[in-house]
């Protein structure tokens, strides 16, 4: 492990949890800001019926301009989503000026109408951030979701 | 001018075929006659050959007639279906939804049962039985099975039930040639809660008016004059049954990612959907064949089991593109299957006991175009002739219970 990129733990995990901020505040264009342009973004969830990895979201970061900007013709569930993440692991790959971070995601669901929250879903971002520059940003996020049944589902990533 | 109470209680001026009690999607009293009347007399898809390839393969399926029931693929290969209860003291035999055991071996005090449903092992069985009981006399319960129309598992309770291919009465012969090209492989099997009654699902499925809802839908299709959206006809067929003809979705027109050209054997970029009575639709779009079935477990409450299947000769590639164009619109981020789960949620919101529900209309009649809503009624007609009730009327005693006091 590097000690001079191990004094990047703090900006990895700030990186981390503005993502969270960010699209928690549907401030979409602040998460793509975070992104590399050869950002890679992958949701998926094992299936333990059927012994496989389900992919349900997989687009790059030009696809998810397009998916965030269709949002509003779309009808939705407009109930706000908070994601709450803690950074577990921080590797750190000298050669490539990478880091591979596991956070554990919960995500809540509040009710606009009444106020009631409910945990929608539990998981693990497994994302690679690039240390190339002083600003680390994200190159790729892997969403694995422990949760499948997600009822009605929702339009927003996580 | 807005209505008052006796106003909008009132039954409409239009055929009674044409509209329905909302009462019969919030009753509970009627979903547990749903359950006996329909669920356990009909053909239900309840797996596909691809969840258990490998003798000793097992999958669970819990019945919407309330009954668990465990698939096993006997090291003949056969598929064969029993009811999921060790005979003993009734534990359930298997825990999880899939997974290979020579025997089904109840944990509990360790009865073994092999894949023909037969008893193999009871411990201590002299011991403690003498010559009073055997494993002769312990077998598992079988469940009518047949596995067709593209390597699906249907399953039937009633033993006594006809032939699969006479109930689903040619209604799958027009997507024969995609269903039956190739093996198929489910390459997605998840389940979503759903706070609904479950005939309201089926009816969504059932008529694309709804594509009003539908921005994706209405870009690809509705709005293409090109793509034959408006000369797909509705087909009513017996025993509840619909199908959609096809059209060429134009799916260039929406952005968001995915929908590749990739199509299916003997459809390269079309569309045809089958509804089955009761709860299942088989959706083949582009690429992707969509199953949806759906196990009820209230009157207001039901489990969606969603499937996407592609060809068991794909590439990881071609696997991987199949798996974005199902995404675009039916993953639980779909565009399309986010938007239709939530207005099902808001009917039964709205529509709930007590709640001075107006009468359901399903009138629209456009030639048996797309967005005529004849499937629902023929739907609503089937559900009468199994309930012997009335759908504009259900609380009023059932025709069988009159005849048989
Ligand atoms: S309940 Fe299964 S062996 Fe006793
Ligand atoms: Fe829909």
């Amino acid at each position: 492990m590097s000690t001079k990129l191990n004094g990047n733990r703090v900006d990895v995990e700030e990186l981390i949890y503005q993502s969270c901020m960010l699209m928690d505040e549907k401030d979409f264009n602040g998460f793509l800001g975070l992104c590399d342009d050869g950002f890679e973004y992958v949701l998926t969830a094992y299936s333990w019926e059927v012994k496989k990895d389900m992919i349900f979201l997989d687009h790059s970061k030009k696809e998810l301009k397009e998916l965030f900007d269709l949002l509003p013709k779309h009808n939705t569930d407009r109930n706000p989503l908070t994601r709450n993440a803690v950074v577990y692991k921080v590797d750190y790959d000298d050669a490539k000026k990478q880091a591979n971070v596991i956070s554990t995601l919960q995500v809540y669901r509040t009710t606009q109408d009444g106020g009631r929250t409910g945990l929608f879903a539990v998981g693990k971002y497994h994302d690679t951030v690039s240390l190339k520059s002083g600003k680390p940003t994200l190159v790729k996020r892997h969403v694995k979701l422990d949760t499948r049944d997600l009822g009605c589902g929702h339009h927003i990533p996580f | 001018m807005s209505r008052n109470s006796t106003q909008w209680t009132q039954k409409p001026k239009l055929p009674s075929t044409h509209y329905s009690d909302p009462v019969i999607y919030s009753d509970p009293e009627i979903f547990e006659e749903e359950k006996e009347k329909i669920f356990k007399k009909t053909w239900l898809l309840a797996s596909h050959e691809s969840e258990l390839p490998n003798p000793y393969d097992f999958r669970t399926y819990d019945h919407p007639g309330g009954t668990k029931l465990v698939i096993v693929r006997g090291e003949d290969m056969k598929i064969r279906t029993f009811i999921n209860m060790c005979p003993h003291r009734g534990n359930l035999l298997v825990y999880e939804p899939s997974g290979n055991s020579k025997n089904l071996v109840c944990i509990f005090h360790q009865w073994a049962f092999n894949g023909k449903g037969e008893c193999v092992d009871i411990p201590r069985e002299k011991e403690g039985y003498q010559d009073r009981l055997c494993k002769n006399d312990v077998a598992l319960r079988e469940v009518r099975t047949e596995t067709a129309f593209g390597g699906f598992v249907w399953v039937n309770l009633d033993d006594n039930c006809g032939p699969l291919k006479d109930y689903v009465a040619g209604a799958l012969d027009y997507m024969l040639p995609e269903l039956e090209s190739e093996p198929l492989e489910t390459f997605w099997y998840y389940q979503a809660t759903l706070n609904t009654n479950w005939k309201l699902i089926h009816d969504t499925n059932s008529e694309f008016y709804h594509d009003y809802l539908h921005y994706h839908n209405r870009i690809t299709g509705m709005l293409d004059p090109k793509s034959g959206y408006w000369t797909r006809r509705l087909k009513a067929f017996p025993n509840g049954h619909a199908q959609v003809g096809t059209m060429q979705a134009k799916y260039d027109a929406y952005e968001g990612g995915g929908h590749s050209k990739l199509g299916w054997p003997h459809l390269p970029d079309g569309w045809k959907l089958v509804d089955l009575y009761p709860c299942i639709t088989l959706n083949l779009r582009n690429s992707v064949l969509r199953i949806d079935t759906y196990i009820p477990i209230s009157a207001t409450k039901m489990y969606y089991e969603f499937r996407a299947l592609g060809l068991k000769s794909d590439t990881p590639e071609i696997r991987r593109q199949r798996q974005k164009d199902a995404a675009v619109i039916w993953s639980p981020w779909g565009r399309n299957l986010h938007e239709d789960l939530i207005a099902s949620e808001g009917q039964t919101i709205a529509m709930a006991k007590g709640s001075e529900s107006m009468y359901f209309i399903a009138a629209r009649e456009e030639d048996a175009g797309c967005q005529d809503e004849v499937a629902l009624r023929h739907y609503l007609g089937e559900w009468d002739k199994r309930m012997g009730r009335s759908h504009t009327n259900p609380l009023a005693k059932p025709a069988a219970r009159t005849v048989a006091a």
